[in-house]
């Protein structure tokens, strides 16, 4: 629950400029006219600090006759949510865009233009996630398009792009350190990389325009734990719990005790996968195999309490699948003593290797102002100086019975960003240990329960990699809108910085070391003009 | 410390060897796993439940004239074992099988027949023959209707309403 | 085939959750290099190729050229339920539906592929993926046949 006073600053926001507002839980939901939006985002988010972390388009022309588009912030001092909505006429809807003052929203604002058709005034566009010879009129998140409708595909692969002064640089799509396919062309001025220009979303699979035609709200669950591998349960946790906030479902407690023991599994098991990859990018491959041997036990222990190595679908709207009894418990707490002080012995042998030491310390620097203007998540934030931390400043599941500490540092480079995520798997053994203990009786999933129509929950959910968003609007069985932002989402436009006047061959450590999952980043579609087009980074820091 | 890295090797020497020689010895797999599914054939009567359960479409039923069939495809499963969940008989149970792989497509397939009982009023093919037997000896029905197929059950139930209404015995005798 | 076997790895727009398992059977908990399986990074020392995810439309024409890219005899191992059968999206508006329509993309434009084996399992588990590499090379024999049951 917000304080009062904290909310009231928002509902009072609203009124001054025309609008409406009201307060339900931990969320504030504001509506304005679209002429006051720059106004109202720029408040929130340069004078009361808040993070930007997504924008939504919404075709509502079935239930109001009108398009709209949310904007998401969240208040990490005061624990609430702000959704910010505006409606748009007509069927070719115009909006202005809120880039100039939240310089987050470039992404977001492409997608919704991609997908739905929303203009937006203010800045310059291009196609961001759909390829370039999709036709030009056919929207798939727009209520009359079809989910299933393919059109033809090309198959003849496009040119490299050109540049007169510097040498270019094709980084992917298929290449030994990327394990996905994406695309990064570098610019280079004989070692030092001078521009970054990215083509992705080649993961694209059309998941929100699928949970909203083919499935109900149980499937759901199973869809969204694959639009990742290695952060799905992330993405399902945080899904149940936002349709159970929408339709205030009381869920039993030894169900949030469950789920946020796995959410630590997946924790441990996706820093362990990340920091072997970084070894293996670095040269030091006896680093590499070490570590995967110590994460065998996490898949073990992942596989004991949920019932497979990976996907582990145990999640329903209501509770979860599967239960904790007393064996399980001593031998999930064994394995865990185990792998704390294999790991501990193992990691204080791998920092002090030279190579490990002297490449990834001061290279690929993010400094503050440019991670706080763009909104950047996780270890990537937290490396860099801010302290933001969803398990701690908006409590969801049962992290409210846990204490545990979130690790800082201010350097943000490379060597920050893996000490905050070896430091955050020795704090996840921690947590674990304690929830176990604290694990309380009773059922683990709610049957008898109706999902009201029309109602919206909004929620975060801290994943590896940082804060995972869901927004979901309620529909008759199945959600009318869900929209997913996961954290590399918000990370990705930071490489440009970091990438920038270093030498060419740190740039695949640098790209590893924000985690990149662009299977989670990519699961929407966008439609491009018929040019042959290569993304552009909008310019951040001049 | 120059000679730091080195300890490497001692940690390497006190594991040993890790690797499971397999398919020459046993796997580690837990007993919770989730393998395949497999249906009985005894049990099975065809009411369709898995089919809207199941998220990738792995479970379809086919139709034709004399047959509904329950097609189980292994190569879209995700193993999530939803229909073992909502399976009203039991006729679903998972197992703990792995070794799947082949070369042949057509061998991913698992196909159950059932037979289809007719309407007794117009004569078309309806349900199975054991899904009508299921309802008829778990529910209490109303004999006019179970026999019949949706259309002609609201034919009937609506003549006989007006029946009711219009109250004339001539349209009973009809 | 007798030879030790080298892969070559395509995603063609997984979740990952197979390509991570990929590289589990590498590590030494599971160890491929039994069996002479190394991970190469060009298609073109390739002898078969791992291919997982539904074949998305973005990345169509790259995957043409990746496997155009191996030489003959070529070899195509799906992995799983994104591989096999297109996966929990085989219908939506942004992939092509799984292996068998890429083949017979493949086909109209004569790239002859000269035999593909499934591996089912989402995500498959690295013992399965040691499994269709043993039955490749005549260690073990395959075990899954169609199954036709007659019901009354």
């Amino acid at each position: 629950m917000p304080r009062l006073e904290e909310a009231q600053k928002y509902i009072e926001l609203a009124t001054q400029n025309r609008g409406e507002a009201y307060a339900e839980g931990d969320t504030v939901f504001i509506t304005i006219p679209p002429d006051r939006l720059v106004d109202v985002a720029d408040t929130i988010f340069n004078k009361y600090n808040c993070s930007f972390r997504v924008c939504a388009g919404v075709d509502e022309r079935p239930l109001k006759g009108h398009f709209s588009l949310v904007h998401l912030f969240t208040d990490d001092r005061a624990g609430c949510y702000i959704a910010v909505k505006t409606y748009l006429s007509g069927d070719k809807p115009v909006a202005p865009s809120i880039v100039s003052v939240v310089p987050a929203a470039d992404w977001c604002e492409m997608e919704a233009r991609d997908l739905l058709g929303i203009e937006f005034t203010g800045r310059e566009t291009h196609r961001l996630v759909l390829p370039p010879w999709w036709p030009y009129n056919l929207y798939p998140l727009r209520k009359d398009a079809p989910y299933n409708y393919r059109p033809e595909p090309r198959v003849e692969s496009e040119k490299v792009g050109h540049s007169p002064e510097y040498g270019v640089i094709p980084l992917g799509p298929y290449h030994p350190t990327l394990h996905e396919p994406e695309y990064f062309e570098l610019y280079v001025e004989g070692e030092r990389v001078v521009d970054v220009k990215y083509r992705g979303f080649h993961v694209h699979r059309g998941i929100e325009k699928l949970a909203e035609s083919r499935m109900n709200y149980q499937q759901v669950n199973f869809l969204a734990e694959r639009i990742c591998g290695i952060c799905g349960f992330v993405h399902s946790t945080c899904y149940a719990l936002a349709v159970e906030k929408a339709a205030k479902l009381e869920v039993p407690e030894r169900a949030q005790f469950i789920r946020s023991i796995v959410l630590e599994v997946e924790r441990i098991h996706s820093h362990l996968l990340l920091l072997g990859v970084a070894f293996h990018l670095l040269g030091y491959d006896a680093g590499f195999m070490h570590i995967w041997r110590i994460r065998e036990r996490v898949m073990w222990l992942a596989e004991l309490l949920t019932g497979s190595r990976k996907t582990y679908g145990i999640n329903l709207v209501g509770g979860v699948r599967r239960d904790i009894n007393e064996e399980k418990k001593q031998k999930a707490l064994e394995a865990l003593r185990e792998l704390s002080s294999d790991f501990k012995s193992f990691i204080e042998v791998a920092m002090s290797v030279p190579q490990v030491k002297k490449r990834i310390t001061g290279t690929g620097v993010l400094p503050r102002e440019a991670a706080v203007k763009l909104s950047v998540e996780g270890p990537v934030a937290r490396a860099s100086g801010i302290d933001k931390d969803a398990r701690r400043d908006l409590p969801y599941a049962a992290y409210k019975y846990a204490s545990f500490k979130v690790p800082v540092y201010t350097e943000g480079d490379n060597l920050a960003r893996v000490l905050v995520r070896v430091e955050e798997v020795f704090e996840s053994i921690s947590i674990i240990e304690q929830l176990l203990d604290k694990l309380p009786g009773g059922p683990v999933l709610l049957t008898d329960f109706e999902i009201p129509e029309g109602r919206v929950g909004v929620q975060v959910v801290e994943a590896p990699r940082g804060g995972d968003i869901h927004y979901v609007i309620t529909g008759r069985g199945a959600p009318y809108r869900w929209r997913v932002r996961s954290p590399t989402y918000a990370n990705i436009p930071a490489l440009r910085v970091m990438l920038k006047d270093q030498p060419l061959a740190d740039a695949s450590i640098t790209i590893a070391s924000i985690d990149p999952c662009f299977s989670c980043t990519d699961r929407v579609l966008v439609i491009r003009d018929g040019r042959v087009e290569v993304m552009r980074l909008a310019p951040v820091v001049k | 410390m120059p000679l730091k890295p080195l300890k490497l090797l001692v940690i390497a020497g006190r594991r040993g060897r890790v690797t499971v020689k397999y398919p020459y010895k046993e796997p580690i797999v837990t007993p919770e796993f989730r393998g395949e599914v497999e249906i009985d054939p005894a049990k099975c009567i065809g009411c369709g439940a898995c089919v809207k359960a199941c998220p990738p479409n792995a479970l379809e039923i086919v139709e034709s004239e004399r047959e509904i069939i329950l097609r189980y495809f292994v190569g879209r499963c995700i193993f999530c074992w939803r229909c073992v969940d909502v399976c009203p008989v039991g006729a679903i149970k998972g197992t703990r099988n792995f070794e799947l792989a082949t070369d042949k497509y057509t061998d991913l397939y698992t196909l159950v027949a059932h037979s289809r009982v007719t309407c007794e009023a117009c004569g078309k093919p309806v349900e199975t023959t054991r899904m009508r037997r299921y309802v008829v000896e778990k529910v209490q029905v109303a004999e006019e209707y179970v026999y019949l197929c949706p259309d002609c059950r609201r034919r009937v139930f609506a003549e006989r309403v007006s029946a009711r209404r219009v109250g004339s015995s001539e349209l009973e005798e009809q | 085939m007798k030879r030790s076997i080298w892969v070559f790895h395509l995603n063609t727009g997984s979740c990952n959750a197979c390509d991570i398992e990929v590289l589990d059977v590498l590590t030494p908990f599971h160890d491929a290099e039994r069996f002479g399986v190394k991970l190469v990074t060009s298609p073109r020392h390739a002898d078969a190729i791992l291919l997982t995810g539904p074949v998305t439309a973005e990345s169509l024409p790259k995957v043409i050229n990746a496997i155009e890219a191996v030489p003959r005899p070529r070899i195509i191992i799906a992995l799983g339920s994104c591989g096999c059968g297109g996966g929990i999206w085989h219908d939506t508006y942004s992939t092509i539906g799984g292996v068998n329509k890429l083949l017979e993309i493949l086909k109209e434009r004569g790239i002859v592929v000269d035999a593909v084996y499934y591996v089912p399992g989402c995500p498959i588990r690295p013992e399965a993926l040691l499994y269709a590499v043993a039955s490749i090379k005549g260690i073990v024999s395959k075990k899954r046949e169609m199954k036709i049951y007659k019901a009354e």
